[in-house]
Order: C-alpha cells, then structure tokens, then sequence
C-alpha cells in the first residue's frame, strides 16, 4: 500500500471515528432526554433546582416595566413593586453569584422538558413550549457570555447587564410554565407551584 | 454485462422491499409528510427496472455506466431534497426556521460539503480504465460521506438547540446515516480496489453494501407502518387559553427586544 493510501485510509478511520463517536453521543443522550420527556413526571421535575423566587421576582420587577399585567403577576406571587431601583451590585448576592445563574441555566432545561412533557399529549402547546425553548437558549448565551468575561476578568462590568436580562427571562418562563400547568390542570402542578 | 445469480436475486429482492415500502407509504399516507422521500423510493424503482432491463436487453457496459451515473445523480439531489425534508420537519416547529437553528445549519452544510470534498479527492484517480468509472467511484464516495455528515449533523443539531424528532422523521434518518456509515466503509474499499464486478473483492465488497441497504429498506417499511403515538384533543377552552398564552410570550419577547437596543 502506497503512501497515498494509507493517508487516505487513516483520514477516513478518523473521520468514522467521530461520526460513530457523536453517534453513540447522540443515541445516548436522546435516549435519556426520551426518558425524561416522555417518561414520568417525577423524573423531570426531581432535576429541578429551587432558586429563591422572591430575589429572582426583585430583579425582574427592577427591569419590566410596571404596566397592569406585570402588577398582577407581582400580587399574585404577594409581591409589591419596590420604589427604588435596584443597585447593580445587589444582584451579585440576590441570585448567587455564578453558580446561582448556572443553576438557572440547568433549570431552563428542566422547563422546556416540562413543556415537551405537556406537548407530548396537546400538540396545540407547541408554540408556547417553542417560545420557552428559545428564552432557555437566550438565558444559555447570556450564562455564556457572563462566563466569558469572568475569564477576561470583566465579569463586575458586565453582570448587572447580561445577568439582569437572564434571569427577567427566566422569572417569564417560570410563570408560563405555572399557568401552562394551571390552565391544563396537568398532573404535578402542585409541586410545580412550590417549587416556582 | 456478465451479471450472477446473487446480483439478480439482490436485484429482485431491492424492488420488491420498494414496492411493498411504496405501498407503505400510500396506504398509510406518509406521502403527503415525506413527499421527497417517497418520490425517492419511486426513483429506486425506476432505476431497477431501468438497469434490469437494460442489463437482459445486453447493452454495452459504457451504455450501463451512463445511465447508472445519470440515475446516480438524480439519487444524490433526491438524497439532498430528503436531507431538507427532515431538516424543514425538525428546525420549523412553528412552519418557518426556528431563529437560532438557521445560521448553525446553515454553516453545518457548508462544512460537510468541503470535509467531503476534501475527503473524496484525498487519493488520486480510482484504478479503472474508464473515466466515468473512476468518477462514479468518487461521486459515491462523496455522497456517502455527505449523507453521513448531514443526518448525523443534524441529529446533533436538534440536541444541541433542543428540538425534538417526529418519530417517523427520526426513524427515516437513522437509516440513512446507517446506510451512509456503510457506504463510507465500501466506497473508500472501492476508491482503491476499483469498482470492476468481475473481480471478487470489489463484487463482495458491492453485495455488503447491498445487503445493507436492504436491511435500512426493510427497517423504514416496518417503522412507516407503525403509526406514532395519537395526542389527545385539545378541548376549545384550552385551545383559546393556549392561545392567549402565547400571545403573551411574545409580548414578553418583544420587551426584551426592545430593552436589549435601549
């Protein structure tokens, strides 16, 4: 065998081996995610990490802007507006610094599969369980980013911004989620009120 | 054309898995989901009976080799058109692309078209004495290194972004990138034995190929017919409610926007 040939095949064997590499990747995660979706409800909701609603509620009420349906939705979680805005800096130790927005970012997942859960048997609950997957992406790239600049050391500059727009997305999702949950009257919407 | 007993028997056993995976499709109305998928088993149809023929009525090998390159072609753009099929039934949940799919699949096709590329003129001219021969020896490779690439892309795609697979959609692209992993391994065999079918190796090498694609034939009649879990129907009230719903989500969307250019 030429030279040649031997690159060639080489270049091939490698090239398999990632395709069957990402192939078993694949099989495995899709099995797991098919387990959690389509599986019990218990199994999608024990992944869910408790985060303290009222602190992530105080930094999305500093953002969205007090119009009546924001109102309601504060009353309802027996919140009040607060009269000041909120110090940049206060929200470093309202949601736990990183490790409280990558708990978020783990709980976004666990949402979209609640959603999908729901999905599974009203296909109609499609657009909503897409526009959930798509904030959980948008609060992904903000995590992302945020992890970035810690790297360059200028997370103090851009935590107020990145980490502010992540979790009001965040506090959006869990209540849709509730009222997707609610207005179903699907099963495991007790533990769901608890736990959002 | 000197052809054996096994190519004919491959041969006949091909169209009747067609026929019977094409009356699958009909009797259980997959054609109107997978319109290009079903116009590409039409065309394997088309194409054994054609070479079938074409073979009994003794044509020249020459004769053969343009007419199984034409069908070739055709094979690899309905392959694409099927790749786009699966790809329009995953990343547009919503009927048009999902905003942050486009780009990565986008870029995805891109690079699978220039690894493949790459790939399949890594090695000099196959060993056959006909140019064609040696092309339709490196335009299967090609093809077969593609397909791989997109479905199995595509499929990481979806978990990547977080999109879920219709079970029939899913089914049809694990056998393609079956198929597809086959062929990588039996057209780089081909790329340095040659494609002549008098020499064993090479004819071995084409029935292993064969066989699998039989087995993927097979695979996709019996999971078309089995019909996918029914959902429930969602009563009016619901309905509505959904509605109002997703009317707020993109409300809510829409304010982040507008912050986010503040």
């Amino acid at each position: 065998m030429n030279h040649q040939a031997v690159s060639f095949f080489v270049a091939v064997g490698l090239f398999l081996m990632v395709l069957v590499t990402a192939s078993i990747y694949a099989y495995v995660y899709s099995r797991r995610r098919q387990r959690r979706v389509y599986g019990d409800w218990n199994t999608i909701f024990e992944r869910f990490t408790k985060i303290d609603r009222h602190s992530v509620a105080r930094i999305a009420l500093d953002f969205l802007s007090e119009s009546d349906e924001d109102e309601s939705l504060f009353k309802r979680d027996g919140l009040v507006a607060a009269d000041e805005e909120l110090d940049p800096s206060e929200i470093w130790p309202l949601i736990g610094g990183m490790e409280g927005l990558e708990i978020m970012r783990r709980n976004c997942a666990v949402l979209v599969d609640m959603a999908f859960y729901v999905q599974q048997w009203y296909p109609e609950a499609l657009a909503v369980a897409e526009q959930l997957r798509l904030n959980a992406r948008e609060i992904g790239w903000h995590v992302d980013r945020l992890q970035g600049a810690a790297k360059t050391g200028k997370l103090e500059a851009a935590f107020p911004d990145y980490a502010q727009r992540a979790i009001t997305t965040y506090y959006l999702m869990t209540r849709r989620v509730l009222a997707l949950f609610e207005q179903g009257d699907f099963p495991g919407l007790f533990e769901l009120q608890r736990a959002l | 054309m000197h052809l054996t007993g096994i190519d004919f028997l491959l041969w006949a056993a091909g169209l009747v898995e067609h026929l019977v995976l094409l009356g699958v499709l009909l009797a259980r109305r997959r054609m109107q989901a997978f319109p290009v998928f079903a116009a590409l088993i039409t065309t394997n149809i088309s194409r054994t009976l054609a070479l079938c023929l074409m073979v009994l009525d003794h044509c020249t090998k020459h004769h053969y080799l343009v007419a199984y390159s034409w069908f070739a072609t055709l094979d690899l753009a309905l392959q694409l058109g099927v790749v786009y099929e699966m790809a329009s039934h995953v990343f547009r949940p919503m009927g048009h692309w999902a905003p942050d799919v486009r780009s990565s699949f986008l870029g995805m096709t891109v690079i699978s078209f220039a690894i493949a590329a790459g790939l399949t003129y890594l090695p000099s001219r196959p060993p056959s004495n006909a140019w064609l021969q040696s092309q339709l020896i490196r335009g299967n490779f090609f093809s077969a290194t593609l397909m791989a690439e997109l479905f199995l892309g595509m499929v990481v795609l979806s978990i990547t972004v977080g999109l879920p697979w219709k079970t029939h959609a899913a089914r049809i692209a694990q056998g393609f990138g079956f198929y597809s992993l086959v062929c990588i391994l039996t057209e780089a065999a081909h790329t340095f034995l040659g494609m002549d079918h008098d020499a064993r190796v090479s004819s071995t090498v084409s029935y292993f190929r064969n066989v699998s694609y039989l087995l993927t034939v097979g695979y996709w009649t019996v999971t078309l017919w089995v019909q996918a879990p029914a959902p429930r129907e969602l009563p009016d009230e619901m309905r509505a409610q959904l509605f109002v719903l997703h009317r707020r989500l993109e409300s809510d969307l829409g304010r982040l926007k507008a912050w986010r250019r503040q």
